[in-house]
């Protein structure tokens, strides 16, 4: 048996990781930022100057005192200010009406619009004495009203930006809904659903050192995009990029959050170079909880109508969507819910509308899911309803309208072509590993018994897209054979626990029929792998995987040319096989064959097609209607994510998914105060992550449909459990409970909120 | 302040101001960084470390109550020749870790626990208290229960 199971777990076991907040750079100062405790208000006045009298501490700077830094020779262009943080330019996410005139600084100038903004950046000697330093800085807000809910800030009695509408962007798809149809259906599922905010709360927080040599800079960051970062970090200083150097080294996980370029890696990029001096900034959690991504964020409300057969006849999404307080990526990111209304099922008339809104709230960002959720939430939860109204089993409500194997490509009424499945088999799949006979016989003895427990069943069929969105689905990298036998895989990927370490190098070597233990992986260093593109969107197998198989097709192709070269033969006669090239009784191995021929390294760029993973989740819950509090009893996720590289790695993921969505089904969410503050001074007490202690029995099995996007035919894994768990939770509650209308079971399902879901009116009784 | 401190069998002579955490020093004084701050307010576990052989929250510790004391941390758990701690062979063959950040403090909480009495791992109650001392956001915690787990069946008995 090998000693670690995957390449990465020899350091991480021993201590000798290297996470940004690991490396020593002597001389480097510790970046503090001086936050707000308002949530909207308009800045009066800060002032720093004490803070500079504090021993240790390097300097400290309000946005008025960056203005007045004199601008340095080659450094940083002559800009006597800060830029704003920019945009996400990539595939419409941020289009640029959105964003005129609500530009995000770095440092707040006249009004704050998110509590946590920062109001002043302070530097020491180590954090200690930067924090020192902030304490000492006086500034004042004058407070205004806040608006931290999106159908609130819609309606525009409180502005974000004077003279502009918090509605920084409308957007529909598919075509509008007949009214007609909704008159003659039998049955119209009418609700409401809230998505709250979530923090996705990696275990390392957000991470940037800046170190400044000669006229360039290099940044260690724990991130998902490295080469995005050292685009936009290049632009903001005026630089060409080549003057930037982005490594990733180890980092903490990320789940969406580490993809953008924050206000605090502006600032201290700017200090780095102005100063010229490293600078780092370590987030901590109660910084990070105050002004890190969120996720979701949106209120909906839909109209599902079938006929008295349960064929489905129109779905109607309507969302209004958290941008949080500036227009950035989350502005268009709520397309992604709209695009993927139409779910796993073939109901021809398909409508989502919505409105990204601004609120006084951390902006918005993906999170693990990142838009399917919320589609697969609202439409997966109604379809639960729509059975109970119509008296049929959800299981086979499903089954009369999942899309058949047969008919993909799919394209939906909105806009999606779906590449390819068999929704039906992963949700059988799904039912007999849960025994859903077994569990619906235990239901029923428990609605007969009064001194039980209610229990209920929850199903979940979801679809969701993987890859990125056309314009953003190719990855570059390559792949060099060199003399010493040794083979150097590279990626513009960028792994945050996710193995690609251990999992591309044995692509690689599969593909190329070598040993495994002779390839290596050099990813999330901008320096090794000029270009990139990263790790979101569940992409990384599915596009880089792609890719690297391609590369080593086009490694193959050269070989087989050089050795027909060497032997004077066709090359149709030089065969490939097992690392080597062959023709008749002539075999000469890569490594030969580079040291006769000279270096042998491939670098492409390859482009694959959006990919559509699916699945099916069930849940069975126990509620105790007195103290509201819900067990969760069983858990199954049957997810289909075509080729799969790393079994194990794969499952893992879903594992882990899987916890996530039931944190976002049953514990994680905030409060706000009447000022727009959240409530979460507790912190890690306040926003209840899973613990060990909340994870039931949960099972996950795969079924495997290849992507015909790629000839690699993987598609993204690890959202999964993110997207198909938490409606499949919900619905088990709602199950146990009989509620009439599904709307009243807000999520996070906090005790409070079941213990009234249960004294709601019921469904009436009929046999299930 | 002065003070003497003993980690992973190691004397260490240091003067550090009063109000520094454990986890501060060992990182940045010792250059220990394998014990990772993932809260800094006592909830998630990630910079459990051995103090005398309790796990304690490094984060909640600070530097000067260790005086005199002795520390074990994730640097220290593999043998002197280097051989790799059971604990550090049943993570990696459970797939207890996938980015690793919390990783050193759940071996810590579960090596202090084995270490004091290695009937722990076949208590699966026991067991779960462990995994549940902590927060892993990548996992879901099951693989590092399996992991406490095989750690324990492989422990080294004394001989008999
Ligand atoms: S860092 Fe100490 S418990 Fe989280
Ligand atoms: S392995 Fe990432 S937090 Fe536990």
């Amino acid at each position: 048996m090998r000693r670690w199971a995957r390449r990465e777990d020899e350091r991480l076991l021993t201590g000798r990781g290297r996470y940004v907040a690991d490396i020593r750079v002597p001389g480097c100062l510790d970046a503090v930022f001086v936050r707000s405790g308002v949530a909207h208000g308009v800045l009066r006045e800060v002032d720093c100057t004490a803070a500079r009298e504090v021993p240790g501490v390097a300097g400290a700077w309000s946005a008025a005192d960056l203005m007045d830094l004199p601008a340095c020779p080659h450094a940083a262009g002559d800009l006597q200010d800060l830029p704003p943080v920019p945009r996400t330019v990539a595939v419409g996410l941020s289009p640029e009406e959105a964003v005129a005139g609500r530009e995000w600084p770095v440092l707040v100038k006249d009004r704050v619009r998110y509590p946590g903004e920062a109001v002043a950046v302070v530097l020491g000697e180590d954090r200690y004495r930067a924090e020192d330093g902030a304490a000492e800085v006086t500034f004042r807000i004058d407070p205004l009203p806040a608006v931290v809910t999106p159908s609130a800030a819609a309606e525009d009695s409180v502005r974000l930006f004077d003279g502009l509408s918090n509605i920084a962007f409308e957007g529909s798809a598919g075509r509008p809904i007949d009214e007609a149809v909704l008159q003659g259906a039998a049955v119209v599922v009418e609700a409401r659903y809230r998505q709250q905010l979530l923090m996705p709360t990696p275990m390392e927080c957000r991470t940037f050192l800046a170190v400044p040599e000669a006229d360039r800079l290099t940044v260690w960051a724990g991130h998902q995009m490295p080469h995005r970062l050292r685009r936009e970090l290049a632009a903001l200083l005026e630089w060409p990029p080549d003057r930037v150097r982005v490594v990733v080294p180890d980092t903490g996980g990320a789940f969406g959050s580490k993809s953008a370029l924050f206000p605090e890696y502006v600032a201290v990029a700017f200090l780095a170079v102005r100063l010229g001096r490293p600078v780092r900034w370590i987030e901590d959690r109660l910084e990070s909880m105050l002004v890190a991504t969120r996720g979701r964020g949106q209120d909906q409300r839909v109209r599902l109508a079938a006929d008295a057969e349960g064929r489905l006849l129109a779905y109607e999404l309507t969302i209004d969507a958290d941008v949080g307080a500036y227009p950035h990526l989350a502005v268009g990111l709520p397309m992604q819910t709209a695009w993927m209304a139409t779910g796993p099922y073939t109901t021809p008339q398909v409508r989502a509308t919505l409105r990204s809104v601004l609120t006084n709230t951390m902006v918005t960002y993906p999170y693990r899911g990142a838009g399917r959720p919320e589609a697969t939430v609202a439409l997966e939860r109604s379809m639960d309803a729509l059975a109970h109204r119509l008296g049929l089993d959800p299981a086979e409500l499903r089954r009369r309208n999942l899309i058949p194997p047969a008919s993909f490509p799919y394209r939906t009424p909105t806009g999606r072509c779906y590449d390819s499945g068999n929704y039906a088999a992963a949700l059988d799949l799904a039912l007999t590993t849960l025994d859903y006979d077994g569990w619906r016989a235990e239901r029923a003895r428990r609605r007969a018994d009064p001194a039980a427990l209610p229990l209920g069943i929850g199903l979940a069929c979801y679809v969701e897209r993987s890859g990125g969105e056309p314009g953003g689905l190719h990855e570059f990298g390559g792949v060099e054979a060199r003399e010493d036998g040794t083979v150097v895989a590279r990626s513009g990927t960028s792994s945050s626990g996710q193995s690609h370490e251990t999992v591309f190098p044995a692509l690689v070597a599969r593909t190329l029929g070598v040993d495994e233990a002779r390839v290596r992986l050099a990813e999330g260093d901008t320096g090794e792998q000029p270009q990139g593109v990263g790790s979101f969107a569940s992409r990384s197998a599915q596009v880089a995987g792609a890719m690297l198989v391609h590369a080593c097709a086009l490694l193959v192709g050269r070989a087989r040319e050089r050795a027909a070269g060497l032997w004077e033969v066709p090359v149709g006669e030089v065969a490939w096989c097992d690392g080597a090239v062959h023709a008749g009784p002539a075999v000469m191995d890569l490594a030969e064959l580079v040291k006769l021929t000279g270096p042998l390294r491939v670098d492409d760029r390859f482009a694959a097609g959006m990919a559509f993973p699916f699945g099916a989740h069930a849940a069975v819950a126990e509620v105790d209607p007195e103290l509201g509090t819900v067990r969760v009893l069983r858990l199954v996720a049957v997810d289909d994510c075509g080729t799969v590289l790393d079994p194990v790695v794969v499952r893992g993921q879903a594992f882990g998914s899987a916890v996530q969505g039931i944190g976002q089904a049953l514990y994680e969410g905030f409060a706000f105060g009447e000022d727009g503050v959240p409530l979460l001074a507790g912190a890690l007490l306040d926003y209840l992550l899973p613990t060990d202690a909340e994870v039931p029995p949960i099972e996950i099995r795969d079924t495997r449909t290849p992507s015909p996007g790629t000839p690699l035919g993987a598609k993204g894994a690890g959202e999964s459990g993110c997207i198909g768990t938490p409606a499949a939770i919900v619905n088990a509650v709602a199950d146990a409970l009989r509620i009439a209308d599904p709307g009243l079971l807000g999520t996070p399902l906090t005790p409070e909120t079941v213990w009234r879901a249960a004294r709601a009116p019921k469904l009436p009784e009929r046999p299930v | 302040m002065r003070i003497t401190v003993r980690v992973n069998d190691r004397e260490y002579r240091l003067d550090v101001e009063p109000r520094r955490i454990l986890a501060d020093v060992l990182r940045e004084d010792c250059g220990l960084t394998g014990t990772h701050l993932g809260c800094e307010h006592g909830v998630c576990g990630a910079c459990t470390v051995l103090v005398d052989g309790a796990a304690v929250r490094s984060c909640l510790m600070l530097a000067v109550q260790c005086d005199g004391g002795a520390v074990r941390t994730v640097e220290g758990l593999a043998g002197r020749d280097g051989e790799p701690h059971p604990l550090q062979r049943a993570f990696s063959a459970e797939h207890a870790l996938q980015c690793g950040f919390c990783t050193p403090g759940f071996l810590m909480a579960a090596a202090g626990a084995l270490e004091a009495d290695p009937a722990v791992g076949e208590d699966p109650e026991r067991v779960a208290a462990l995994a549940g001392s902590g927060i892993c956001r990548c996992t879901g915690y099951e693989p590092i229960r399996r992991a406490i787990t095989r750690a324990a069946r492989e422990w080294p008995r004394p001989a008999t």
